[in-house]
């Protein structure tokens, strides 16, 4: 099996668990929402490095990973404020 | 005599301009769904009761369609060297899945138009309009390039059309769980 055939069937399940997840989970929870990020954030860093190809540059590959961490840490930094009683 | 050290920039694949226009596409994204979230703390009773109206499935479905489109993609820019032919069958089935989506994007708008939702609703429902919207502005963009790359799949053109696409389609993975399932 290639790396892309590889990237595809991780793509897949992370998308189907990510949003059962969602869907089955009570209400709005916040382990929930961070799982959903934090998955989505592995969906993205596997498009990063297999399908554009970030995967052969250390420097880049981690530049991008850091930049879409730090921006789903604010996201989820943002839902907490928004979900505290 | 030694070589010059070689710029960070020389390990980035393909054309650099591709890869700011990645950027910049992330940062205007990324800014909007900044914005959106900011917005939800000041609303979160109507940002719930909104997003409850979203079609879970018809997303998730469209992000499979998406992530399968980049698959072909992918899979047509690594024969883009070797056989035009096999890019070109890839590059149609990418073509065809992005018509897919915005199939099922088109559905969900028409439901909610039938719902009497639309842009002016609320800010929940401006934001889902404008940044689901905009999206499907580059997935027709991606489309169009797809058209011009299948009469002339040369190597050059097709690495930055897919690449465009699978910028497209890492848009949408940040996009979908913010707007639907958060």
């Amino acid at each position: 099996m290639n790396t892309l055939t590889k990237a595809l069937i991780m793509l897949i399940g992370l998308s189907v668990v990510t949003t059962l997840l969602a869907i089955q989970a009570p209400a709005r929870l916040s382990w929930v929402a961070f799982m959903v990020l934090f998955l989505s954030g592995l969906k993205a860093r596997i498009i990063l490095n297999s399908y554009l190809g970030l995967g052969a540059s250390q420097f880049w590959r981690r530049g991008f990973t850091s930049f879409i961490g730090l921006y789903l840490v604010i996201v989820f930094g943002l839902y907490l404020l928004g979900t505290a009683p | 005599m030694t070589n010059p050290p070689a710029s960070v920039l020389d390990e980035l694949p393909g054309e650099l301009m591709i890869w700011v226009l990645i950027v910049s596409e992330l940062l205007v994204f990324g800014a909007g769904l900044i914005t959106f979230m900011a917005l939800r703390m000041a609303e979160p009773e109507t940002f719930a009761q909104s997003q409850d109206l979203l079609n879970r499935t018809a997303g998730a479905i469209n992000t499979v369609v998406l992530v399968f489109s980049g698959f072909c993609a992918a899979v047509a820019a690594q024969n883009a060297k070797r056989s035009p032919m096999k890019t070109r069958l890839w590059l149609g089935g990418a073509f065809l899945s992005g018509v897919v989506f915005l199939i099922i994007k088109y559905s969900e708008y028409a439901d909610k138009a039938r719902l009497g939702i639309g842009i002016e609703s609320n800010d929940f429902f401006t934001f889902y309009y404008l940044l689901t919207g905009f999206h499907a502005m580059h997935v027709i963009a991606g489309l169009v390039i797809f058209l011009l790359l299948l009469i002339r799949p040369a190597p050059g053109y097709v690495h930055a059309g897919v690449s465009f696409w699978h910028m497209v389609d890492l848009v949408w993975i940040l996009l979908f769980p913010i707007i639907y399932l958060l």
